[in-house]
């Protein structure tokens, strides 16, 4: 595939010539081209021919694509298609008068049948190829008018022209249109302004910083990047490395503009570094400025400091308040407490002896840490005061909780004894019920030995019957109470008798 | 190729002027881009809220519609539609292979929804919504929806 000349024809005769010369060539395209819409279709034809390309196949160049242009100014929105909201490329008409790019449309279409296309927008049927109509020419017209840059601009190319132009541009003159690189076996693409100069593909190192680059990329580099390259500052000109030009800029320059140094104390000079610099000199604000710098400096550390100081200063009242909910329970909350300062001049007589129980002020008085136990201040003395009336008054509660134990001994007595009385009279009830239970027993047995002793008529069974009687109750009270003798006649007093113990318990 | 190229158009004009109502929240590549809306007029159903939408494109867009449904977070809830599942899936035939057409967009997507929730006087879900939600696997664009409503 090595071709001698693997050039198309206008390029050819450019690239023999310049070779030839070996020189470089600047303005070229304008000896080469001619008029730009006339040597395209013949180019075109040449270079799309079967013969040519077979001869030149390394050197296809790829058209732009209208939809990835950059359009100079933001395209009228009635240019611009639905389907790829880009300006129009080669616009059809559908027969409802919905424009589209010839493109998008087969794009659209493509997933439908083909009996059953219809318009993207209004939906009407698209029956035959007879719906589908050119654009009016005013269109194409407006199409064509649109400017563009050229797509190699990115590249360096500053080419900038009507849209109808940008094919021919790109494939004929643009310099900077990538082109396969012409070493042989390279396939890698290459600027067209420098397909002359053979194969750029390989790596180099910059002389400067030592970076590792490609040939073709060192050009552009050594202008723009490398960073040991002397460049021009922007503002004054002065030859400086590209790689202190930020703080030339930022220190040096004098034709950065600046503002005055009083600005912290309200200067509102601006001016150049140059005029600044004089201005300062006798600017009364930046004369101040760095003492002002100073003292705010030194605010902040100090502001810095204080806070861990009042995070510390709060962390100990809080123990000091806890601790003195711990002495004095009773006060605890009482907000109202009348807080008496022993320093405080006023006060005529701190040490006086305070009235009622009223405790110590909940925070101290601002003494440093270290003399807090020292016997001269006055608030200890007040402290021992207080701690003395408080024990008296301990006393006195302590005193007041036996007063109130012995009552409470004395109440739960009386009531142990009125319970255990109670307790007595129902066991008398009890006993008395029994003996009256054993009366009528009594009687019931001497009755039914009478009955018997009647009907034998034997006086000795009579006197068996009234042993057996008294051998069967043992206690003392039946004894008494079986005195009389177990006669049918004297049950009646005996009754009245239980009756009237049972009244003595009631009384 | 054909999808990002139009979406970056898009983008362009979106980050431009958005009709009122709808915000670009993300769109950080040509896959998926979150937008809020909001109903602007006084529809009592919708008042205060702002409803999150997430575009996915195919590689085919806009031939192909985007799958464009609603997500649900602490601050974004579901819209009540009779045409909105609970899980943010959309029953609009704009949305569907039928329905669309690569002459819709993103902005004209958001202002379809926002109209169709306007229109709204009923704050309830689809029919079998429960169903749906607990067994619907497929992909929106992957259900075949009917679409029976015209008032919407």
């Amino acid at each position: 595939m090595s071709s001698p000349s693997p050039i198309p024809p206008p390029n050819d005769r450019r690239s023999s010539r310049s070779s030839s010369s070996a020189a470089p060539y600047a303005g070229d395209g304008i000896l080469v081209g001619g008029p730009p819409g006339s040597p395209s279709p013949l180019a075109l034809r040449a270079s799309n021919s079967p013969s040519s390309r077979r001869r030149h196949s390394r050197i296809v160049k790829t058209p732009p694509e209208f939809q990835s242009l950059d359009y100079v100014s933001a395209p009228d929105s009635n240019l611009v298609c639905l389907i790829c909201h880009t300006p129009f490329d080669k616009p059809v008409q559908l027969s409802c008068e919905h424009y589209f790019c010839r493109e998008c449309l087969d794009h659209a279409w493509a997933p439908q049948a083909s009996g059953r296309k219809t318009c993207p927008t209004c939906r009407n049927k698209v029956e035959t190829d007879k719906d589908i109509r050119p654009v009016p020419k005013i269109i194409e017209t407006m199409l064509d008018e649109l400017v563009v840059k050229c797509p190699n601009t990115k590249a360096g190319c500053t080419w900038t022209e009507h849209r109808v132009n940008v094919n021919d541009h790109v494939m004929l003159y643009c310099e900077y249109t990538p082109v396969e690189c012409s070493g042989t076996d390279c396939r890698l693409q290459i600027s067209q302004k420098d397909f002359h100069k053979g194969c750029l593909h390989y790596t180099v190192s910059c002389d400067d910083c030592h970076a590792s680059l490609m040939k073709k990329d060192l050009e552009e580099h050594k202008r723009n990047i490398c960073a040991n390259r002397k460049t021009s500052c922007a503002l004054c000109s002065v030859e400086v490395l590209r790689l202190d030009l930020k703080s030339h800029i930022n220190k040096d320059c004098p034709k950065h503009v600046i503002s005055c140094q009083g600005t912290i104390v309200g200067c509102k000079f601006t001016a150049e570094r140059a005029e600044v610099v004089l201005h300062e000199v006798n600017c009364a604000m930046a004369t101040m400025a760095p003492h002002f710098r100073e003292q705010q400096a030194r605010i902040e550390r100090n502001e810095a400091r204080m806070e861990p100081l009042a995070r510390k200063v709060g962390i100990l009242e809080d123990g000091l308040t806890n601790i003195t909910n711990m002495l004095y329970p009773a006060n605890s909350n009482d907000q109202s407490f009348p807080v008496t300062d022993p320093l405080d001049p006023n006060d005529t007589d701190p040490q006086a002896p305070t009235p009622d129980f009223r405790l110590p002020p909940a925070s101290f008085p601002p003494v440093p840490p270290g003399n807090e136990g020292a016997p001269t201040q006055p608030p200890f003395d007040s402290q021992v005061h207080h701690l003395l009336t408080l024990h008296d008054s301990l006393r006195e509660e302590v005193s007041r909780i036996a007063n109130a134990l012995t009552d409470l001994d004395g109440r739960t007595n009386m009531m142990i004894i009125n319970e255990s009385q109670r307790a007595k009279d129902e066991m008398l009830h009890a006993n008395a019920a029994i003996s009256s239970l054993r009366m009528h027993l009594q009687w019931l047995v001497s009755a039914t030995i009478h009955q018997r002793t009647t009907s034998a008529g034997s006086s000795p069974a009579k006197t068996a019957g009234s042993t057996n009687v008294s051998a069967g109750g043992s206690s003392a009270t039946r004894a008494t109470s079986a005195r009389p003798g177990p006669s049918a006649t004297l049950q009646g007093p005996f009754r009245r008798l239980s009756d009237s113990t049972r009244q003595d318990t009631k009384l | 190729m054909f999808a990002s190229k139009r979406l970056g158009k898009e983008l362009t004009k979106m980050h431009g002027k958005l009709p009122p109502g709808i915000t670009l929240v993300k769109a950080d590549d040509f896959q998926t881009w979150l937008m809020d809306i909001q109903v602007i007029d006084s529809n009592p159903i919708y008042q205060g809220e702002t409803y999150r939408l997430k575009f996915i494109f195919s590689g085919n867009y806009p031939i192909e519609a985007p799958e464009v449904v609603f997500l649900k977070d602490d601050s974004h809830p579901i819209p009540w539609h009779p045409h909105i599942y609970s899980n943010g899936i959309i029953c609009l035939d704009l949305l569907d292979r039928q329905g669309w057409s690569p002459v819709h967009n993103v902005e004209s997507v958001c202002v379809s929804l926002q109209s169709m929730l306007t229109s709204n006087t009923k704050k309830e879900r689809p029919q079998g919504d429960d169903n749906f939600v607990r067994y619907n696997t497929q992909r929106p664009r992957d259900i075949s929806f009917v679409f029976h409503d015209n008032q919407v």
